[in-house]
């Protein structure tokens, strides 16, 4: 019984550490949509992005106003990428796009370290990584109180963004231009602004990833890298479908802890780091098009 | 923005339009034509003439596609169009209908026909009355509203295109190849709607096709374009009625079909843009 209850506290922990994948994988899955360009630069704009909160945090601002002026600032980069890479780069081919958004990264993370330096930040969100005392009591699982915020805020999160896109005037004018922006420019629907709603939108869930991964490991350049996790997440998903982000955060998140608990210690430990990425070639080989890889429809 | 008589009976007037994609290649090389306001005007030719090139030229799309017009000069009602976007051309009224429909795939029909009114703000009550009347001149979209858009026929994808574009209250649509892969009863349908939106809802339409037969049926002037110049222009009855058009693009000919331009050299004018009125002669 205490074996089966560990491992249920093991997934439990994977789960809630997924959504977090699930979450960066999102602020991909949105970009992609719109302008179908891989971005390289999310891993960079996480990094960024909980940088300039925790800077603004020593700077002497509350919580929440730094929070909301952190949004305003990522809200200013994507416009400013919109303005200045993505519109003179519209009608280039999606490999310059891509090359644009690696160079993006480099500029991000030089223009974060040289605002904020590179010593590691602590960030306190008043949080702590221990078991919360009423799941002890009435489940007998141990669940770490910073993993279940994380885990609730990032469910919360992808709810409101998809009901912004289902419901608002914006996320349909999204969702149309993700089918075809040619098309969606033909009838008014003005691409720049869409642009910056999803840069935007990428900007806030890199925000809140990177504070719920820098409360427990630090605000560190390593970010950049565990952004990158999202990539097998999205191989596993599909580029250009939400709900596919989110159920691969999931999977990832609970394979990595489970093979990291149960076989780790054959492989001499710490195999977390490159286990995800495993799984995706196998998905690679057997499912190129992820779980939930759209099939292009089309009819004439 | 350069305002010009406002009033003119011409809602839209190109002069001598040249373009070029990516500043090398050259797609239309002369072309002028005028769509009196309220009509019907076919721009018609084969495969590569420069019938999309010019509606794009007309709705701004083409810098999206590295295409810039180069000499000339187009007027839509009382504007002169210049580094305008699409965005703001369907603001001043004007929407084009792309070539091969391009209906949003993913979204539901009614969710595709909303899209067309983002340049509007409208009330939700006033939107159910735009769906309303749009689904009164297409009933078949009515049917499938909720259905997705990349799961339906072509004859419905193409309805759905034009009611999208209507949704915009344009004064003006440019419609590209509304007829193309669709089976003649579904073309007929398609015109009768169109015809009926002209007439009831006073919208002017430029609208490029190959099917010369029933564009001009429905239609009340048009030009002729072959590889980026106008060859021959007129009301939509004159070029029914006339042999060269009759003989190379109406297939009523003995003979196998010509290029237009053979026709025009072997009668010594190729040089001549031949208006077969004067109604239409600027
Ligand atoms: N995006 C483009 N880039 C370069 N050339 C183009 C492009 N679009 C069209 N063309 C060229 O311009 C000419 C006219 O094409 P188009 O306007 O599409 O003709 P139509 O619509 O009458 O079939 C053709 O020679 C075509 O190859
Ligand atoms: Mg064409």
């Amino acid at each position: 019984m205490t074996e089966f209850l560990f491992f249920i506290e093991v997934v439990v922990a994977g789960l809630l550490a997924g959504t977090m994948y699930s979450l960066v994988a999102l602020g991909f899955v949105l970009i992609y949509k719109a302008s179908s360009t891989f971005n390289f630069a999310q891993g960079a704009m996480v990094f960024f992005a909980v940088l300039a909160f925790v800077g603004f945090m020593e700077l002497g601002l509350p919580f929440f106003v730094a929070f909301i002026v952190t949004i305003l600032l990522m809200g200013l980069v994507g416009y400013c990428t919109e303005r200045m890479v993505l519109k003179p780069l519209m009608n280039q081919s999606e490999d310059t796009l891509l090359m644009a958004t690696i160079g993006l990264g480099f500029v991000l993370e030089g223009l974060a370290q040289a605002a904020w330096g590179v010593e590691v930040r602590r960030l306190d969100l008043g949080i702590g990584d221990f078991p919360i005392q009423w799941i002890i009591d009435t489940f007998g699982l141990f669940v770490s109180a910073l993993d279940l915020t994380a885990g609730l805020v990032a469910a919360f999160l992808i709810i409101g963004l998809s009901l912004l896109f289902k419901y608002t005037k914006m996320g349909l004018g999204l969702r149309a231009v993700a089918d075809d922006p040619g098309a969606a420019s033909s009838i008014g629907i003005p691409l720049n602004n869409i642009m910056l709603l999803v840069w935007t939108a990428a900007g806030v869930v890199a925000l809140v990833a990177g504070m719920m991964w820098g409360a427990r490991a630090g605000v560190q350049f390593a970010l950049v890298d565990l952004a990158l996790k999202a990539l097998p997440v999205l191989i596993i998903g599909g580029f250009s479908s939400i709900p596919g982000a989110i159920i691969g955060g999931l999977i990832i998140g609970a394979s990595e802890k489970v093979l990291e608990v149960y076989i780790g210690p054959y492989f001499g430990g710490a195999i977390e780091g490159w286990a995800p990425y495993v799984l995706a070639i196998f998905f690679l080989l057997y499912r190129p098009e992820g779980l939930f890889g759209e099939k292009i429809i089309r009819r004439v | 923005m350069n305002k010009v008589n406002n009033n003119s009976e011409d809602i839209l007037k190109i002069e001598n339009i040249e373009v070029m994609y990516d500043s090398v290649i050259s797609a239309l090389h002369d072309v002028s034509l005028s769509v009196p306001r309220g009509k019907i005007v076919a721009l018609l030719g084969g495969n590569g003439a420069g019938k999309s090139t010019t509606l794009k030229a007309i709705s701004t799309m083409l810098a999206s596609e590295r295409g810039k017009v180069t000499k000339g000069k187009i007027t839509y009602d009382g504007t002169i169009i210049s580094n305008q976007n699409p965005t703001e051309m369907v603001g001043l009224g004007m929407v084009q209908v792309l070539e091969g429909r391009r209906c949003f795939g993913h979204l539901t029909v009614e969710e595709n026909i909303i899209t067309g009114a983002y340049s509007r703000k409208l009330t939700n009550s006033e939107m159910k009355n735009e769906l309303e009347k749009i689904y009164s001149y297409f009933n078949r979209l009515k049917d499938r509203r909720k259905s997705q858009a990349g799961f339906t026929s072509g004859g419905e994808q193409q309805m759905l295109a034009v009611a999208r574009a209507m949704m915009a209250k344009p004064k003006m649509l440019l419609l590209d190849e509304p007829s193309m892969g669709l089976a003649p009863q579904l073309v007929a349908e398609i015109f009768k709607i169109v015809k009926e939106l002209n007439t009831k809802e006073g919208v002017s339409i430029l609208l490029a096709e190959q099917n010369t037969n029933i564009a001009l049926r429905n239609s009340d002037y048009g030009y002729i374009i072959e590889t980026g110049n106008v060859m021959l222009k007129g009301t939509a009855e004159e070029l029914l009625d006339n042999d060269e058009v009759k003989e190379l693009y109406l297939g009523i000919s003995k003979e196998g079909r010509k290029n237009f331009r053979d026709v025009l050299r072997e009668e010594g004018n190729s040089k001549e843009i031949k208006s077969l009125s004067k109604t239409t002669n600027s």
